[in-house]
């Protein structure tokens, strides 16, 4: 369904990245310049995951975005093989991936991966993903 | 705070059902009426519907006045629904009660329907996409969690030594408990064997440690004190509740393996209830999947923490055991329509409170329901006794 032509809005999987559309824009951006990144508070310092556009710790607007990441390792994963949704290719390979030098776990689709080939503690890396609509969204990919 | 009991309940029959959402909430709503002919629609001020889905299943929102007007009711104190994913249910017989409670209304109903199965089966996965973090967790494909309690299970068998038998057991035990259960959506009973070399859904979870796509509905109503005596001489009194939620997205989990939500909303509602673990007879825990299951008889304090396999094992979730867990079937036997689920599971324990259950544990005066919602993210309880 993802790859039709035909675009149906309620059913999209995937968030309006744009500036038009979403405060966070600037995370898009930055993943189109190969850097996952997320937000930091200007006034407290506060560093969240997901980012923010007010920060959950003083309610202040004034963020900026830092990096995080791009490698990391796996924790643990596991492969789904039944119930796989639209839009997504079998297997689908989940994974919890601890990112290096912040103290972030994520779980993340890796990809470029064969399920047999993969271990607990493989590094991985940030790959970025174009979706329809000239979207991008991310997982990680073996190193 | 005012006492409010449960005075009528039950449960349409679930499955997959040649049934729209209106057609599952009027079986919700006689399947109450059904069970206590001395109510009747002009008695209930409010209604409140617990449905998780609807917009994307059926794309029909404002969907409590079209309940309330299935049931034949006019509310006079009170209408809405009530939406937790899982936690649906139990949530708004939580809120039912404490409205209540608080003196604001005397009698209400809460019904929970969910429409799950849909004509093109990739529809039901691919909405469920749409209980996680959107932005932020569902553009990995993550959806509604087998891929999740996975890894919940190999790190719980890492940790303490699960086995993939002892998680076979709890289907076992829910498919034997099913069976009695004329509404459940398997009523066949399954071997160790057979879960074992079932279908490999998510690496450890085979098709059989996972409930299945269900649509369905339950009907409950909940009374004050004083009207509670006027419907019925078996009210079933809701004890104490009980509810936390710890985190949203993925990466905020605070516990795999131990849920802090369950521990913090448990230890509240034993002691809002004055009871201890031990007391509890009788309880419906989230059985989302086996290893759910295994993890809530430990963190519910019903056995150390790391012996939940042996606790399956050993047959003390049994009826007859320590604590009979979903002598119902479970959701891994009735099903798991989202809405639907917490007020299964109310209507369940108090058929058991009361002592008319399909599968009666004996004398039974404690009893417990527990809901778990999104991303291992909330615990919603409710503790019911059957003395006053």
């Amino acid at each position: 369904m993802m790859g039709n032509e035909r675009y149906i809005a309620t059913m999209d999987l995937f968030p309006q990245e744009d500036r038009d559309h979403n405060k966070l824009y600037r995370f898009y951006e930055n993943l189109r310049d190969n850097k996952l990144t997320t937000t930091k508070c200007r006034e407290c310092g506060t560093v969240k995951w997901p980012p923010r556009s007010v920060c959950p710790e003083c309610m202040s607007e004034n963020l900026e975005w830092i990096e995080i990441g791009p490698t990391g390792k796996i924790e643990i994963f596991t492969v789904e093989e039944v119930g796989v949704p639209e839009g997504f290719e079998k297997p689908l390979i989940h994974a919890l991936v601890a990112l290096d030098g912040y103290p972030l776990t994520i779980f993340s689709r890796i990809v470029d991966a064969a399920p047999d080939k993969l271990t607990e503690g493989m590094r991985v890396g940030l790959k970025i993903i174009e979706i329809p609509r000239d979207r991008v969204t991310f997982a990680f990919k073996p190193l | 705070m005012r006492k409010v009991a449960l005075v009528a309940g039950g449960m349409g029959p679930w499955g997959v059902r040649a049934a729209t959402l209106r057609d599952l909430i009027a079986e919700g709503a006689k399947a109450a009426f059904d069970d206590n002919k001395n109510i009747r629609p002009k008695d209930i001020e409010g209604l409140l519907l617990s449905s998780a889905f609807p917009e994307r299943n059926c794309f029909q929102t404002h969907t409590a006045p079209l309940a309330m007007e299935i049931a034949g009711i006019t509310a006079s104190k009170l209408i809405g629904r009530v939406e937790l994913l899982c936690g649906s249910g139990t949530l708004a017989i939580q809120l039912a009660y404490a409205h209540i409670a608080a003196g604001l209304s005397d009698v209400i109903m809460v019904v929970g329907a969910e429409k799950l199965y849909m004509p093109d089966k990739w529809e039901t996965y691919y909405n469920m996409q749409a209980a996680c973090d959107r932005d932020f967790d569902n553009i990995h494909g993550l959806g509604v969690p087998p891929p999740l309690f996975a890894m919940i299970a190999k790190m719980h068998m890492k940790k303490y030594g699960t086995t993939e038998e002892q998680m076979a057991l709890v289907s076992v035990k829910a498919r034997k408990n099913g069976a009695t259960n004329p509404h459940a959506h398997f009523r066949q009973p399954v071997t160790l064997d057979e879960v074992m070399t079932s279908v490999r859904v998510v690496d450890p979870l085979k098709i059989f440690d996972c409930c299945p796509v269900t649509d369905g509905a339950a009907g409950v109503i909940l009374a004050s004190e004083d009207r509670a005596k006027d419907f019925t001489d078996k009210p079933v009194w809701i004890k104490a509740i009980g509810q936390a939620s710890t985190h949203k997205n993925s990466a905020n989990v605070p516990g795999f393996t131990s849920w802090p939500n369950l521990k913090m909303a448990a230890a509240d509602a034993y002691r809002r209830a004055g009871i201890k673990p031990d007391d509890v007879d009788v309880a419906a825990t989230h059985d989302c999947f086996t290893i759910s299951e295994i993890i809530e008889y430990e963190d519910f304090g019903w056995c150390e923490k790391g012996e939940g396999g042996r606790f399956i094992e050993a047959g003390l979730a049994d009826v007859g055991g320590k604590v009979a867990v979903n002598p119902d079937g479970g959701l891994l036997s009735c099903g798991h329509p989202f809405g639907a689920t917490g007020v299964r599971q109310a209507q369940e324990m108090m058929h058991q409170l009361r002592g008319d259950a399909h599968n009666q544990v004996k004398d039974a005066k404690i009893a417990l329901q527990h809901t778990l919602s999104g991303f291992v993210s909330d615990s919603t309880i409710i503790i019911y006794g059957r003395d006053e």
